[in-house]
This record gives structure tokens, sequence and C-alpha cells, in this order.
């Protein structure tokens, strides 16, 4: 796994080979996002924000990248999308719909899906006793070659007795496992889940009210960068360049480039 | 500029890219007019804007407080501030009207032959023909539910339908000719919110509803023949050349046969999968009772937007729809493929309670988009933010554009304000001097910016 804790002080390390490395074992001021605001290239992008992925002391859970971080971080807002869905299709990413806003997705390389459906099959099966066969269709048969976000019932089950007889026990199974979820407004379809994140999503929403009411109490809604980076947020254990990017991405802040730095403003709408 | 039109007298500049020159270079410099204004007294928010096609004189707006109002945008009915601001006053309609509608006026659009009637709908459940020199109303219609939107076909050589979109889940035509209602087009899920006619046959018809769902209808066939899906996407303009031929078996297929293999939800583009997913829904078919060809399509489930289309508009060239959605994006699809191409526009959010109105340049580069209190001006293929129109003191929900690169937006500030690329001489001052001076009213501090 890349995301490798080694230097206990250092809460994100940058992938990046040079003069900044040695910097980071001390402090995480080298990691300014003023530095590493734009990249290039939607999968440099991807990939760095992987590595800084805040790591979480309760809950050990493999790093995904929300898609209004990816839009705030590349220029062309199209170009992401058309290099998502190429990379969609080639199967290195998987894109889940997230229920905490409107149009929130979340992406994750396909290698640490695995690992964490893993994880979560695992503990269902020392819970129940019981190695699930099902489980094992749902991975090779469902995930592998559907990469949409959603799935409808009939072809859900179609999918799965390609491996063998299905009932409807085994569904419940896979939504217990909180691989599937049932669509609020269409009971015939599902979407597929990343397992145990309920206490990240619920971070990612704290956060997010927390950092924009900061961002409110201040007389004129702005503040620069370089401060802002260095608070903790109360209820999110989320780091706040998670949060910044995040908030970013979705137009609810915007950046200002003043002669001493960027300043970070809140949007009123 | 003048360099320009010596390479055009000298030959050395074709006359149409001089023409989408000067065009675009006018679009992408629109401001608030500072030679124009439109004086309305309407008293309720201004739902619906258009002006007539014939001639591009008459503008035709329709209020929440149930009243209409036309405007001529090229003869001003005064001038003021020594003949530099033209103001344009309405003959108006209203609500003491004894055949006016009751609510809020949600749409109003000119017959599209001539300016001679024109059609309203509203929420109090009534569409109405009126003939405009009268003023009277000659047709009404009785709609099961809250009227969002009508649309004419301006193509149309061999019929006079009026499709309403209600809250009723379908869509229907009436008659002009006869006063009766043609037939009704059922397979949206929810209420409807946007219906276009297509710019290319004056049988297709675009609707989108509150589903989230975006389906095309031939209106000679039962059942629509195409819906949406967003997650079918094609990276670019045109879709690849290997792919089209493999999507277009599907279609071919789709008119006449027993089991009609629809449009499915899955990815349109590679072909492994298609096999796969035309297999269950024959297996489906059959599984279930026979329905109607026509209607197979309302098991069709997928969807353009996650929340509900508020506002459809296609390119003039009708090769392109662009559709907006409450879940706050815009989408622009190719309809010949039907997929979304991806292309990314901006927008933080969307009024999403009523539906909007877009508007889009004629050479199809910009397009308008009222977000809340402004409008935004994106470019179509690539979909970045050019201009950022901010002039109404409140939430805006329709916008129009005309020939003239002229943008109309209403909001619910009960203002039309105009948009105009700057004027380049002020060559009509000295003969409007002799004019009435009234002194300034003061309606000049509405002005921002």
């Amino acid at each position: 796994m890349e995301i490798s804790n080694n230097s206990s002080t250092s809460r994100k390390r940058s992938r990046e080979e040079g003069d900044s490395a040695p910097e980071s074992h001390e402090s995480d001021q080298s990691l300014s996002l003023e530095d590493n605001l734009i990249f290039s290239d939607t999968m440099v992008a991807l990939r760095m924000m992987r590595a800084q992925f805040p790591h979480i002391d309760k809950v050990t859970v493999e790093p995904f990248i929300l898609q209004s971080q990816l839009y705030s971080s590349v220029k062309d807002r199209t170009q992401v999308d058309r290099e998502l869905e190429s990379l969609r299709r080639e199967k290195v990413l998987r894109v889940f719909k997230l229920n905490t806003g409107q149009d929130d997705h979340a992406l994750m390389f396909m290698e640490d899906y695995l690992n964490q459906m893993k994880r979560a099959v695992k503990s269902m099966e020392t819970k129940k006793q019981g190695v699930c066969v099902v489980f094992e269709w749902f991975e090779v048969h469902v995930i592998h070659s559907k990469p949409e976000p959603s799935i409808g019932h009939h072809e859900l089950c179609s999918l799965l007795s390609i491996g063998g007889k299905v009932k409807d026990e085994d569904i419940s199974l896979l939504i217990n496992a909180g691989l599937l979820t049932r669509q609020l407004i269409d009971s015939d379809m599902y979407w597929f889940a990343i397992p145990n994140i309920g206490s990240v999503l619920k971070g990612i929403t704290q956060g997010r009210k927390e950092l924009l009411s900061l961002l409110n109490r201040k007389k004129y809604k702005e503040m620069m960068l370089a401060l802002l980076e260095k608070k903790r947020l109360r209820l999110s254990p989320l780091d706040i360049r998670f949060h910044l990017r995040d908030l970013l991405g979705s137009g609810h802040l915007k950046t200002i480039q003043t002669p001493s730095g960027l300043v970070i403003r809140a949007v009123k709408n | 500029m003048w360099k320009e039109i010596g390479d055009r007298e000298s030959g050395k500049l074709r006359p149409n890219s001089f023409i989408s020159r000067v065009r675009s270079n006018r679009a992408s410099s629109l401001q608030l007019s500072n030679h124009k204004e439109i004086v309305s007294s309407h008293r309720g928010s201004i739902n619906s804007l258009q002006v007539d096609l014939t001639e591009g004189r008459y503008l035709l707006s329709g209020a929440s407080d149930a009243s209409l109002a036309i405007y001529d945008i090229q003869r001003a009915t005064d001038y003021e501030a020594g003949g530099l601001i033209a103001k344009h006053k309405p003959i108006l309609i209203d609500k003491q009207h004894q055949n006016a509608h009751k609510y809020a006026i949600s749409t109003a659009i000119w017959y599209p032959i001539d300016t001679g009637l024109f059609v309203t709908g509203s929420y109090d459940h009534h569409i109405k023909v009126w003939d405009t020199n009268t003023t009277q109303v000659v047709m009404d219609f009785k709609m099961p539910g809250k009227v969002y939107r009508t649309a004419m076909s301006s193509l149309a050589t061999s019929h006079m339908l009026i499709a309403a979109a209600t809250e009723d889940v379908q869509v229907r035509l009436c008659d002009m000719a006869s006063g009766a209602f043609a037939h009704t087009l059922s397979g949206h899920r929810d209420g409807v919110m946007a219906v276009e006619w297509s710019n290319s046959s004056e049988w297709i018809l675009m609707t989108g509803g509150c589903d989230g769902a975006i389906r095309f209808w031939d209106i000679r066939r039962a059942g629509c023949f195409m819906v949406l899906d967003q997650s079918q996407s094609q990276l670019g303009r045109r879709p690849p050349l290997l792919d089209q031929s493999t999507t277009k078996v599907d279609f071919s297929i789709n008119t006449f046969s027993a089991r009609a293999p629809q449009r499915k939800v899955g990815s349109g583009s590679s072909s492994k999968h298609s096999g796969n997913n035309k297999i269950l829904k024959h297996a489906k078919g059959s599984a279930k009772q026979r329905l109607h060809p026509g209607l197979l399509t309302s098991q069709d489930r997928a969807t353009a937007h996650y929340g509900a289309v508020l506002g459809l508009k296609a390119t003039e060239d009708g090769m392109y729809l662009l559709s907006a959605g409450s879940d706050s994006r815009l989408r622009l699809w190719d309809i010949q493929s039907g997929c979304n191409t991806l292309v990314h526009y901006e927008v933080v959010r969307l009024l999403s309670s009523k539906a909007i109105q877009l508007a889009v340049t004629q050479d199809s580069g910009i397009v308008f988009l009222p977000c809340m209190t402004s409008v935004k001006a994106f470019d179509v293929w690539s979909g970045k933010s050019r201009m950022t129109l901010q002039g109404h003191y409140e939430n805006i929900s329709c916008c129009y554009s005309n020939h003239d690169q002229e943008l109309y937006t209403g909001g619910n500030d009960r203002q039309i304000l105009i948009w105009s690329p700057p004027k380049l001489m002020p060559d009509d001052v000295d003969e409007l001097d002799g004019r009435t001076g009234q002194p300034p009213a003061a309606d000049e501090d509405n002005w921002s910016d």
C-alpha cells in the first residue's frame, strides 16, 4: 500500500522526490496547498491526492478522492471529465455516488477498492461465522464487468447467477456489508458504495460546514491560505486541505491572488 | 474592424467568415445596454420571454401576476436623456381582462408563422391562444395540471400542434386547427418541465421531466425512441467512427420489431457489453406480458440528470442539445448519437423551483444560463465561463437572445434588462436633440455597474 505512515510527525507526505522530501519530516509546511494547487494532468493529480489522503486514527480506510477536489486541482474541467471517463472505462478507477450532497462523487483506484471490499467482507464473515460465496461472485462478475456507479436489480441478479444460484438473502447480505445501497428515487436500482466509510462521510459534511462558517464569520469572509492551512477542524477527522480542495472545486470558495500570497474567500450566493 | 472590412472588400476574407467574426465579437462583448431600456410594468416576476421568429421585432413576456406584455424592441416609444436612451413601453394585457389567466403565466410563445397569434400557458391549468390585434382569447385548452411550458414547432408545415408540458406525467399535443387534443405521449414518470421541438425535423419533440429523464419522441409513432442517459458518453464532438457503426445497428432495429431492443442502461461504447445487454432485454421481454413496442421505453429508467430537468435548448443546426438540471449541471448532448459529450460547465447553483430558459447564440458558440441573480455565458464547446452578466436584483429565470446579438433577461425583480454590445458611434445624437427632453426619471437609479 502506497500510503505508508512512516514518519509519525508529518500527516501527509509528498510523493515528489526532490528537495521538498527531506523537509517533510519536520513539519507539514512544505506541503502547502499554495505550491501544489494546480496539476497538469488528471492522473498526476489523482496520484498526488491519493498519496496525500489524510490518516485517520480510529478507522482504516483506503484513500479515495472526491470529484470536486479534482476539479480544483486541474484547470480544465472538461479535460478532467473526459480523462475520468476513459480511466473508468479502462477499469483503473471506480466512481461512486455519495449521499453527502447533490452531485458528490468519490473516485477510488481499483486496487484500493478491492482491498477495502476484502476488509469489509472479512469483518462480515467473522460476524456471521461462515463463508459467503456471494461476495466472490460479486467481485468477479459484477465489479469487473460493470464500471458504472449504479446497477439495476435484474442485471445484478443475472450477473450474480453466472456464479451460482442467487437468493434474495444474498442481496441483503451485500447491502448489509455496505457494498450496495438502494436508490431513494427508484427502488429497482442500486448504487455501488464504499463499505465502512460512514464516519468519513460524516466528517466530510461536518468539516465542510465548519470551514464555511469559519470563513463566513470573518468580516470580509476571507482569510490567507497560509494561515488557514494551519488550522485544525474540530468536527472532522480529515485534514483541512482535503476540505479546502473539495470546497474550491464545488465553487463555495474561491482563490484570489494577492501580492502576499493566495487568499481564500467564501462565495456568497 | 476597418481592416477586416477592407479585407472583405478586396476579397481576402470570405463573406461568411466576416459575418461570423463580427457576430462572435459582438456576442462576446455584451454588457448592460446603455442605449436601450424596457419599461416593464409587470407586477410579478417574469417567467417567460420570447422575441418573435418572423421579424425579430416584438418581445413577448409573461409574468406571475397573470399579465402579459408585448414590447417593440426596434422602435422606441420615447427617448430621454437628450436622445441617448430609448425607452420601450409595452402593450399590456393584465388581470382585469375578462379572459385573462387567473394565476401565474409560466410560458408565452409566439405563433411561429406570424405575430398575429400567441399562446400562453399558466398555472391555472389553461392554455390560451390569443389574437394579437384584438387581444382576445380565441382558443382555450384545459390541462390536468399546472402548465410549465408550451412549444410550437417553427419548422412545421403540416401540423399546428402545441406541445404542453405540465405537472402531469403525460405530454399533451393540442391541435390549434381543430381546437381538440391530438394525442398524448406517455413515458415520463413525473411532471414534465421542459419541452422543445427539434430544429431539424417537424415531427421530433424533446421533453425533459422532473424525474431527470430527457426523451425524444417522434409524434407520428407511439412511445419515445430515445432516452438520454448521462452514463453513455462520448469523448468529444463526434462519436468515433467504429462506435458509430455498432450503435447505429441498434437504432435501425428499433423501428418496427416486436422485440424492439431499446436503448439500454450500460456502457454504450464497448460492443461486447451491448451484446450482453440485448440478450437480457430479450429475456425480460418474453417473461413479462406483451407490451406495445412503443411503450417498452417506459421501462427504460435512464436519467440525464440527478435531479429534475429544468430547461432544454437545441442548437440552431439541430445537432446538439443543452440541458440544465436541478443537480446544478448543464450538459451538452449529441442528438445523433444520444451521448453526453462530457463538456463541463462550471455552474454552482441553479434556481430549481421554476423552469429556466436557456439561450444560445446563432452560431452556437455561447450559451447563456441564468444562475441565481446573474447570467453566465459559457463557451459551448470547451465549457469555460466567458462572462457573468450581473444586473438583476433578484433571481433570474429566463433569458432570450435574438439574432441581433442582444440578450433579454427577466427576473423576479420584475425588470426586463437588455444586454447589448457597446454602440460604436453616437450617430443619432444631433438629430434627436430637438425631441422632448424630459427630466431623467428616477428609473435611472436602477442601473448598477
